[in-house]
Order: structure tokens, then C-alpha cells, then sequence
């Protein structure tokens, strides 16, 4: 099936055909649950405000004017009904923030991680992240969000965004280069 | 520099995203769509529903009513003896009696009953078209 922009989904189901929320639904279901997974550490808690995150979006499709992408207007909703959520169950987190960037951080080769274990790596590079640094991690290279349209799903001013997101990609690179070493050794 | 930043940014989105999006359970659309269309169902019901209820005009009514006798026994100065004198010519005094009573007594409530009444008319009105429009915008 020919894929629609986000616009014509949103029009027919302001136009009264609900049906075609699904797309949406589907299309941005992963996104949406990774950041509540991510924000919330627990699969059935992310469900459910992935869930309420979809269900506030419809409520309020009538005020999406178009100013921002449906996307970024969606996240926004996502991250906000999951940080309400936290605090309202005064959850506290274990920061993950005591990854020590190394000096080998500025640079990586990352042709060098072997292809089958990608996946494996992203994942469990990612989940080392803290929470704010893993959203501007998914919206910036996963979603290709610009800084501002970062900053408006985060509510972070301009330069704080940048300063995370390039202390985030030292992370993320610290952390691969520690799991590449640690695979070596093994091998070894 | 920056040159030098764009590419690292460049191999960095390729690389994530080879990887894999956490994905949620598989019915999630299923259980998403079942929402919107009982929050759709629910939204309807709301806006197919009169926006003041029987409740609302019956107090109304009951309000416009005492406040028409309060004007009619205060407002023109005749009393109720007076009012109802046609009432003495039939032959059933007890019932006569009972209405002036009746009358003599709702003339001389006084206004802050009426202010009551007019105060729970609002609030009442005020309730119902604050929780339509809550629902309406939650």
C-alpha cells in the first residue's frame, strides 16, 4: 500500500473515519514505547502510557494545528505523559549516568563492531544511556529530529540539547568500545 | 571541526539504526483502537446529551414560579385576604383558609430564600456545563 503522509491519516479521522488512526498507530508504536520503556524500566507500565500517550493524542488531534510534525507533537505527548506518570508514582531512578567517558570517546570505528552483532550492541549500548540522553539519542539519529524539534518533545533550551546530545554520543561510543574490548577478550 | 562531527553523526545514525526499536506487545494497535473508539462512543453520547438537563429547568421553573408569587403577594401590596376573596364565595372554607395560609405564608418568604434558590439554579447550571466541557476537552 502506497504510504500516506501523517496529514492525510489525521484529516480522515478528524473527518470522522477513526479507522484510519491505526496507521498511525502502527507507524509510530515502537518510538513511542521505546521512550516510555526507556523513561518508565518497565514493559507493562510503557504499555499502558504508550497506550494513554495514543489515546491523549486522539483526544486532542483537534488542536494539532500543523505547526510542528505530527511526529514531534506526538513524542512531546509521550514524554510528558511518562515523566507525569513517574512522578506521580514518585519513582526515582538508578541513574545510569556513571558511564566515565574515556579518552578514546572522540572517535570510533564502528565498521569495526561485526554486522551480526549489531543489533545486540545498539541495544545494549542504549540501555546503558540515562533517560534523557536515550530520547535525544532516539529522536536525533533514530527519527532525525532536528535540535529544536528535539528541544520542543524535551522542553530543553537549544544548547542544553546539544551539550547532551554530544556528551550522549561520547557515551554511546565509551560504552561500545567497552563491550568490543570485553568480546575481545573473551575471544582471546 | 564541524565537517569532521557531521560525518561521525552521519555513520552514528546509520549504525543505530540497524538496530532494532523496542516494540510493545502484539495486539497493542488492537487494544489502542478499542480505546478511541469507546473514548469515541463516550464523546458522542456527551454530545448527542442537551447540554442543560430536565433538572436544571425544573429548578428553573420552580424558582421563576416562587419568585412570580413573591412579586404578585409583596410586589402589588394586596394581601391575601384580598387576593383570595372570590374564594370565600364557594362554599368550602377549610380549603379556603388552607390556601391563604398557604399564600399568606409563601408571601412572606423572604428574599434571601429566593437568593438561595437562584444561587443553586446557577451552581447547578454552572456544574453541569463545566463537567460537559471538561469531558469534552480531557
Amino acid at each position: 500500500m502506497e504510504q500516506k503522509d501523517d496529514n492525510y491519516y489525521i484529516e480522515k479521522v478528524l473527518g470522522g473515519e477513526t479507522n484510519y488512526f491505526s496507521y498511525v498507530v502502527e507507524k509510530y508504536q515502537d518510538i513511542v514505547f521505546s521512550i516510555a520503556l526507556k523513561v518508565l524500566r518497565n514493559r507493562e507500565d510503557a504499555e499502558e502510557m504508550a497506550q494513554e500517550s495514543f489515546i491523549k493524542a486522539y483526544k486532542s488531534l483537534g488542536s494539532f494545528r500543523g505547526s510542528a510534525k505530527f511526529s514531534t507533537w506526538l513524542y512531546r505527548i509521550t514524554y510528558n505523559t511518562c515523566i507525569s506518570e513517574t512522578r506521580k508514582k514518585k519513582q526515582h531512578f538508578t541513574s545510569t549516568d556513571d558511564v566515565q567517558i574515556s579518552d578514546e570517546a572522540e572517535e570510533m570505528n564502528l565498521d569495526g563492531i561485526p554486522e551480526e552483532n549489531r543489533a545486540r550492541y545498539i541495544k545494549e549500548a542504549l540501555e546503558k544511556l540515562p533517560e534523557d540522553e536515550y530520547t535525544l539519542v532516539l529522536l536525533y539519529y533514530f527519527e532525525e529530529k532536528s535540535v529544536d524539534e528535539i528541544c520542543t518533545v524535551t522542553g530543553l533550551s537549544a544548547s542544553n540539547a546539544k551539550v547532551k546530545l554530544f556528551r550522549a554520543r561520547k557515551k554511546l561510543y565509551t560504552i561500545l568500545n567497552e563491550m568490543l574490548k570485553d568480546e575481545l577478550h573473551t575471544i582471546l | 571541526m564541524n565537517m569532521k562531527r557531521e560525518i561521525e553523526d552521519k555513520k552514528l545514525k546509520a549504525f543505530l539504526k540497524s538496530g532494532q526499536l523496542e516494540s510493545p506487545g502484539p495486539d497493542f494497535s488492537n487494544r489502542v483502537m478499542n480505546r478511541v473508539f469507546e473514548e469515541k462512543a463516550a464523546l458522542e453520547q456527551v454530545k448527542s446529551e442537551p447540554l442543560l438537563g430536565k433538572g436544571f429547568w425544573i429548578i428553573l421553573s420552580l424558582f421563576a414560579g416562587l419568585m412570580a408569587v413573591v412579586f404578585v403577594m409583596q410586589g402589588s401590596g394586596i394581601s391575601g385576604g384580598q387576593t383570595f376573596s372570590f374564594l370565600k364565595e364557594v362554599n368550602t372554607s377549610a380549603v379556603t383558609t388552607g390556601y391563604q395560609n398557604f399564600f399568606e405564608k409563601l408571601g412572606a418568604v423572604p428574599l434571601s430564600v429566593a437568593g438561595i434558590l437562584l444561587g443553586t439554579s446557577v451552581l447547578l447550571f454552572l456544574e453541569k456545563y463545566l463537567s460537559n466541557r471538561s469531558y469534552v476537552l480531557s
